[in-house]
């Protein structure tokens, strides 16, 4: 059994359940749109935050794709993405000191990097393939509450917000590379994004939260056809330079 | 210290004495302070993944993943060692009695010391080093782990093993190294320990006594403090009773000949 079959096996019903989830919550969503446009004014009236009301103001500006972005990329993907990431990224390295296993692994002739490497890579694939299976399969909902979205835009968007939980998959990969516990691994990556969206939704400050990156706003210009080439660029340099950092911290590590 | 190609060299000392660290630190898992380690004339820290590749490990943790099936478990282990021989795996654990199909979690301890074990000499390396491999074994088992390993012997293959169980090291060892806060205090062929251990004097004093006060001849070696003295002597116990007839001696008592008798008089007090 090679190495990446053992994290899989260990971490892919998390990976489902995260997959069936996201699906169900679009579903919802979509089933819900009609009701929802209906209502938009008095339900914006009732939203406390400025930055969900812009989000509200622009659905009703521009129809269902910012609530298809809002619902399944912004909400679903951030929200059932980092869950998901803290449950599986998290162990990565620091559940195998927890459950005492790391002596067994890393005594085998196998590489810490290709360790590293190989589950961030695993995970990554468990986290980003979801998002894109979601995504397309909303292109056939909409079709059932009399919605068209196109199959570019999905799929720009769906790799735009993989690019972004990837970035998080690699903050996660890092983190498990300090902890000595999985839990604190995971109360971390939680801890971080909840302060972030926290960020976000305070007036001022919230165009310095990650969350910012992948507002409505973003999609709305991908709809227009305009890609976010920096951002995404970002996602990327920000993703290396913390697996670089996670490999050279877990090359000294002593377990 | 070293280990050669066809010899069993059994590690011993006290808890925290250093031989899991020292085991740690020839597998990688642990980064040493300072010294050198070769592997097959190949510097093991220059070259961790290389010289695992020579080492088939069984560490003293049985924390494993719990989820695998035994067989997995032994097929995950040697699948990263080039010259493992799975086949070879599967029969030890069948010759140590190792249900396969059983999930490692509903394994005993002494089961998955097993496995470790197995693993270790179907993994195919050249040097075998095992952390207490016969730990919770029952005398059977022991029976039959201490001949595999002597067959991983006479097949040229090193192997190095601590155990806190010195009779066990006794019966498989060609040397034994004991180890004292991460150094060698004593090493030797396990026979030149076990003749030495029949020249063991354990002498009881009545008052403290210093070292000084203590009869010295050629060839005698006193350890210990106060009250409490171990002697390794060259002569007869008659000559020996002879020249400490003079001491406030307690109680005397002649050593039995075994490294259970070594170890205590090594580590049971302070050296002199």
């Amino acid at each position: 059994m090679s190495l990446w079959k053992q994290f899989l096996r260990q971490s892919w019903w998390i990976a489902v359940g995260y997959f069936i989830i996201l699906e169900a919550a679009l579903v919802a969503a979509i089933l819900y749109w009609p009701r929802f446009r209906d209502n938009m004014p008095a339900i914006t009236k009732l939203v406390p935050f400025r930055a969900i009301q812009d989000l509200l103001a622009s659905m009703e500006h521009a129809g269902y794709w910012p609530y298809l972005a809002v619902q399944q990329w912004f909400k679903g993907c951030s929200l059932f993405g980092v869950a998901a990431i803290a449950f599986i990224g998290s162990g990565i390295i620091a559940r195998e000191q927890d459950q005492r296993t790391a002596e067994f692994l890393l005594s085998r002739p196998v590489s810490r990097r290709r360790v590293l490497l190989v589950r961030h890579l695993v995970l990554s694939l468990l986290i980003t393939l979801p998002v894109f299976l979601s995504s397309i399969s909303a292109v056939w909902i909409s079709r059932g509450v009399g919605e068209y979205v196109g199959w570019g835009e999905v799929l720009v968007s769906s790799l735009f917000m993989s690019l972004f939980l990837w970035s998080l998959v690699s903050f996660t990969t890092l983190v498990s590379t300090w902890s000595t516990h999985q839990l604190t691994a995971g109360a971390v990556v939680v801890g971080v994004v909840l302060a972030s969206f926290a960020m976000y939704l305070v007036e001022g400050i919230n165009q310095w939260s990650p969350f910012a990156l992948v507002d409505v706003r973003v999609f709305m210009a991908i709809h227009d056809g305009v890609y976010p080439w920096w951002a995404a660029g970002g996602f990327v340099l920000a993703s290396l330079t913390m697996l670089h950092f996670a490999d050279r911290h877990l090359a000294h590590r002593d377990f | 210290m070293q280990v050669k190609p066809g010899e069993i060299v059994g590690l011993a000392g006290p808890n925290g004495a250093g031989k899991t660290t020292l085991f740690k630190c020839i597998v990688g898992v642990v980064h040493a302070d300072s010294g050198s380690i070769h592997v097959d004339h190949m510097d093991a820290i220059a070259h961790p993944l290389k010289a695992r590749k020579l080492i088939g490990y069984a560490p003293s943790e049985t924390a494993l993943y719990h989820q695998f099936r035994a067989s997995e478990l032994l097929d995950f282990a040697i699948g990263f060692h080039p010259q493992a021989d799975r086949s070879l795996g599967r029969s030890l654990l069948d010759e140590l009695g190792v249900p396969r199909r059983r999930r490692v979690g509903a394994l005993s301890h002494g089961m998955k010391r097993k496995v470790l074990l197995a693993q270790a000499i179907a993994s195919g390396a050249p040097l075998l080093i095992m952390d207490e491999p016969m730990e919770a074994f029952d005398p059977a088992a022991r029976g039959v782990a201490i001949s595999l390993l002597r067959e991983a012997s006479a097949a040229g293959r090193a192997v190095l093993c601590s155990s806190h169980d010195l009779t066990s090291i006794e019966r498989l060892c060609n040397r034994v190294v004991f180890l004292h806060g991460g150094s060698v205090l004593r090493q030797g062929p396990t026979g030149t320990l076990l003749a030495e251990a029949g020249r063991l004097v354990h002498v009881t004093l009545r008052t403290p006594v210093d070292g000084v006060s203590l009869p010295e001849r050629n060839g005698w070696c006193w350890s210990g403090s106060d009250r409490k003295w171990t002697l390794i002597h060259e002569g007869s116990p008659e000559d020996v009773l002879t020249a400490i007839a003079d001491l406030p001696i307690a109680s005397v008592r002649i050593g039995e000949g075994s490294l259970d008798e070594i170890f205590a008089a090594l580590y049971a007090e302070p050296q002199s």
